[in-house]
């Protein structure tokens, strides 16, 4: 009896103990299954507001940090916004990438975060941002591989931008759509850190291996 | 047993099982109107809500106790109020955020100034404007002749702003100051700048009333912030028909190191191109920069430049005192420049920069057989520290010292005649900066300084004030004095002299909304103490004092469009400037020969996405300048034709890594009148004689090719992979 008392007991201060944890975790998976209903501004700065929630809980997490900069960068990338508007979201973005860089300085998804962030300011303006960003980009996407090589998400990113630099200047893309289908091959093999590390990017991989099959 | 256990499981239950309560109300701006999107949520928890288009809010919890209750919202201050919640339901009525001073959408202090930069509200001109605003091909000063304000004076090529001389104008990179900005010429040619656009990446131009930080300037300040850290190991290879340059950058986690080695030579191309300049040996030019940064502590940066250049030339010039004869002009100039700077946060809301500079320069020249050279050293050392007070209040406070010599040595002469002046000059400087709400700011300062050499001081008032009518406009107004030490010329002959003085007053009005702007500004100088002269019969001035004085006033207005044509943008910069001075030796006050009244600037820049390329395209034009013929009862009596360029340039992107770039200035060849040159003494038949001024060529073509080679790092790693 006492056993089973002190057995009981053991299992209920474990759960509350692991409530804290389990809890960031279910908040998390929760928000996140928010991203598949997300198409409009306001939809993304809901999102972004759940995840300042968690952030503002969970103080030493960079991954509701990096979801939220993630909700900013798509906004960014909207047409019907005026680049004024689109660079007061970057900017957003921009601070939360400075938090992620500090907790988590070794983290290739955030320098991943970071190559995508730039993406989003030189679209705003090519003309202008173009010398500037360029190599901003180049050197965000390097240091993602550099931390994690197998990086699926890393990889896309510089799949992409060296295709649509090749495809710009009407160089041959066809080693880019030879990679990218190595990519999509490979995508499931990459193991996840957790169940709520960034997964994105398989879509984005498979709409290169369909354009390129044109 | 059992109900022991089950009481024990029971009691260990969460207790928020048991209450589940709400929160509501209703968000309001400082106006009354609802605020949307806003996050609410209970301090430490996970509950929390948005609030919808009315700017309510309804958040449901199951915590209870003491919580904090946290609203926030981008662009106005946070709100929180300590609750205790009981499981009952809780309505907090309306809530009214205030208002947070963003300093991306406050109002900011236009009167006088054109600001660009990384910074989002850049308006004017970037790096890549300067060398896309054709006929400057980069040079800085030319593209800047494009703004309102200016005033082309072609045979000199420097910055003439609002009816003041080039030297009223100075120059600061990374807030040190460059004594000598501009390159060595042959005399009436024009010169460039030293630098290349492409250092920097931010640039704030005063045309007037600027703030009490900067000072020895008449007209105006051009502040230039150099790039921060490089991010690619790169080497760079341009090739021009005028030269080649070779650079490289190494970068590494927390520094760079950037070097730079270029080599110009006109001789082939003013050999294929004619001149009207006659030559015996064309202009060449080399030159070696250094430069690193450095980063210190968590926030500080530490940057350094050296720059090494020579350049030699030989003219052959027309003898004005023996007509039919001409003699050679020879120039060999040696600049060195160094200038380091740190900037750094000492402790939250402290930054502090310190930064010095040093000039070495020395023109040799020779007139025929007489040699005549022109040293002077520089060094200017500053700390200054920026304390914000509030969110609100800003100071800034400051302190410089300058040392110049300025020497002219004419060897092998007679008498062996050497002067030389050496001027300390300490200042010091405090200004603050206040924003009564989002839409007013007010700026005032004082700037105190004191020549050693003068033993004179000043004590110069500076205050500007702006306001932010609605969302899109403001206006700006700015009152201060100006003090500047007098010409090298005139101080080598006296330190009895005073600082020369201008009182500016300044109206500004800007509108700028959806990529399109109107800037419109009215604007009055007093010149006080200017320095006039006389010349005696011995070769040299009979007296040099300061009871010169003039005016100058007049409207500028800049429209730049963005946005109406795709892939086009375009700005017409007009100017008004009506001046007159008695200074020097004036026998009576006139129209300086550099002011000009009407000024006109038109730029068109157009990227053609298909063939890659950007078109840019100006035209310029000044009204006729006024010049003096001694052998005329009017003084500065003469007039010069009206000065028309239409210029362009074309950019290609070949690679990603390669530029291709033409230019070519004045392309309808009209011939410039930049008035005559006359002997300083009346020949034997009691004439004056003259020769007239001209560019020295008609136009200026230029075709250059740069090329980026960068290591790409994620190749390297790709390859151990595979």
């Amino acid at each position: 009896m006492k056993k089973i008392t002190l057995f009981v007991f053991a299992m209920l201060i474990a759960t509350v103990l692991m409530a804290g944890d389990e809890k960031y975790y279910q908040k998390m998976g929760e928000t996140l299954s928010g991203f598949s209903s997300c198409s409009s501004v306001e939809d993304f700065q809901n999102l972004a507001n759940k995840f300042r929630v968690i952030a503002n809980v969970e103080k030493e997490e960079w991954l509701p940090l990096y979801y939220e900069a993630h909700c900013y960068a798509m906004i960014s990338f909207m047409g019907d916004l005026s680049a004024e508007e689109k660079d007061s979201y970057l900017e957003k973005a921009s601070k939360l990438i400075e938090g992620m860089e500090e907790l988590a300085p070794n983290e290739a998804e955030v320098q991943v975060m970071k190559a995508l962030y730039y993406t989003g300011s030189l679209v705003v303006n090519p003309p202008q941002r173009a010398m500037n960003t360029t190599p901003l980009i180049h050197a965000a996407i390097a240091k993602a591989l550099a931390l994690d090589p197998n990086n699926p998400r890393a990889t896309f990113l510089r799949i992409s931008n060296e295709m649509g630099t090749a495809s710009y200047f009407g160089e041959d893309i066809a080693p880019f759509c030879t990679q990218a289908k190595d990519l999509l091959q490979n995508w499931d093999s990459y193991e996840l850190k957790s169940p709520i590390h960034p997964n994105w990017g398989k879509e984005d991989v498979e709409g290169i291996v369909n354009s390129c099959a044109k | 047993m059992k109900h022991t256990i089950l009481f024990l499981v029971l009691s260990l239950l969460p207790l928020s099982m048991m209450a589940q309560s709400s929160i509501s109300g209703q968000l309001r701006d400082e106006n009354g109107e609802g605020l949307t999107g806003a996050n609410i949520y209970l301090e430490g928890t996970y509950d929390g809500t948005t609030s919808n288009l009315e700017g309510q809010f309804l958040l449901e919890t199951s915590e209870t106790g003491e919580q904090l209750l946290r609203i926030e919202y981008i662009g106005f201050k946070g709100f929180q109020k300590a609750l205790i919640l009981d499981g009952k339901d809780r309505d907090l009525g309306d809530i009214t955020l205030k208002e947070e001073l963003n300093e991306l959408t406050a109002v900011t202090i236009t009167a006088g100034t054109f600001e660009a930069g990384d910074k989002k509200k850049s308006i004017a001109l970037s790096s890549i404007d300067m060398v896309t605003t054709d006929g400057s091909s980069g040079d800085v000063y030319g593209a800047l002749q494009a703004l309102p304000g200016t005033t082309t004076v072609g045979e000199s090529g420097r910055l003439f702003v609002k009816g003041g001389d080039s030297r009223e104008s100075k120059t600061f990179i990374d807030g040190t100051l460059v004594y000598v900005p501009y390159s060595s010429s042959a005399p009436n040619t024009s010169v460039r700048g030293r630098f290349s656009p492409f250092m920097f990446s931010g640039m704030m131009f005063s045309t007037g009333g600027y703030s009490a930080e900067f000072g020895q300037a008449l007209s105006s300040v051009l502040s230039l912030q150099t790039n921060a850290m490089p991010v690619e190991d790169q080497l760079n290879i341009s090739l021009l028909t005028v030269g080649a340059e070779l650079g490289g950058t190494k970068t590494w986690d927390k520094a760079s190191v950037s070097t730079n080695l270029s080599y110009t030579n006109l001789t082939p191309y003013m050999k294929l191109v004619p001149q009207n300049t006659l030559w015996e040996k064309e202009p060449q030019m080399l030159s070696g920069d250094l430069s690193f940064r450095l980063k210190t502590g968590k926030s500080g940066l530490l940057k350094f430049y050296a720059n090494v250049n020579r350049t030699s030339l030989t003219t052959i010039e027309e003898s004005l005192n023996q007509p039919g004869t001409s003699f050679p002009y020879k120039l060999v100039n040696d600049n060195y420049f160094l200038n380091a700077s740190w900037t750094g946060e000492l402790r939250k809301n402290w930054i502090l920069t310190t930064g010095f500079s040093y000039t070495n320069n020395l023109d040799r020249a020779a007139i025929d057989s007489i040699k005549f050279q022109e040293a002077l050293q520089g060094t200017h050392a500053k700390v200054m520290l920026k304390h914000r007070i509030s969110d609100r209040i800003k100071i800034l406070a400051g302190t410089e010292w300058y040392s110049k010599s300025f020497g002219i040595e004419i060897p092998g002469s007679e008498t062996g005649s050497k002067a030389s002046y050496l001027n300390n000059t300490l200042t010091g400087f405090l200004e603050s900066e206040i924003y009564a709400s989002s839409r007013f700011i007010t700026r005032a300062g004082l700037r105190f300084e004191y020549s050693d050499y003068l033993k004179r001081s000043s004590l110069a008032p500076r205050i500007s004030t702006a306001y932010k009518l609605g969302k899109a406009g403001q206006v700006s107004l700015a009152y201060g004095w100006f003090f500047q030490d007098p010409d090298d010329a005139y101080l080598l002959y006296s330190p009895e002299l005073e600082f020369e003085r201008a009182d500016h007053y300044t109206l500004n009005y800007l509108f700028n909304q959806d990529n399109r702007m109107l800037r419109t500004e009215l604007y009055y100088k007093n010149y006080k103490n200017l320095v006039r002269y006389g010349w005696g019969d011995e070769q040299g001035y009979s007296f040099v004092n300061n009871t010169g004085d003039g005016y100058a006033y007049g409207l500028d207005l800049f429209w730049r469009d963005k946005k109406s044509i795709k892939n086009g943008e375009y700005w017409i910069s007009y100017s008004f400037i009506e001046s007159q001075r008695d200074y020097l030796d004036f026998p009576e006050q006139a129209i300086p020969s550099f002011s000009s009244r009407h000024n006109l600037s038109l730029v068109y820049k157009h990227w053609f996405e298909g063939l890659r390329s950007m078109l840019g395209t100006s035209y310029h034009y000044s009204s006729p300048r006024v010049y003096n013929d001694p052998n005329s009862q009017q003084f500065n009596g003469e007039i010069t034709k009206p000065y028309h360029s239409l210029n362009m340039n074309w950019s290609l992107l070949l690679k990603q890594n390669v530029i291709l770039y033409f230019t070519v200035s004045n392309i309808l060849g009209y011939e410039q009148d930049y008035g005559r040159s006359y002997a300083a003494m009346p020949g034997p038949d009691g004439v004056y004689n003259s020769k007239a001024i001209l560019p020295g060529a008609k136009r200026w073509i230029l075709v250059g090719c740069f090329i980026t080679l960068s290591k790409d790092k994620s190749i390297n790693q790709l390859d151990k992979i595979n």
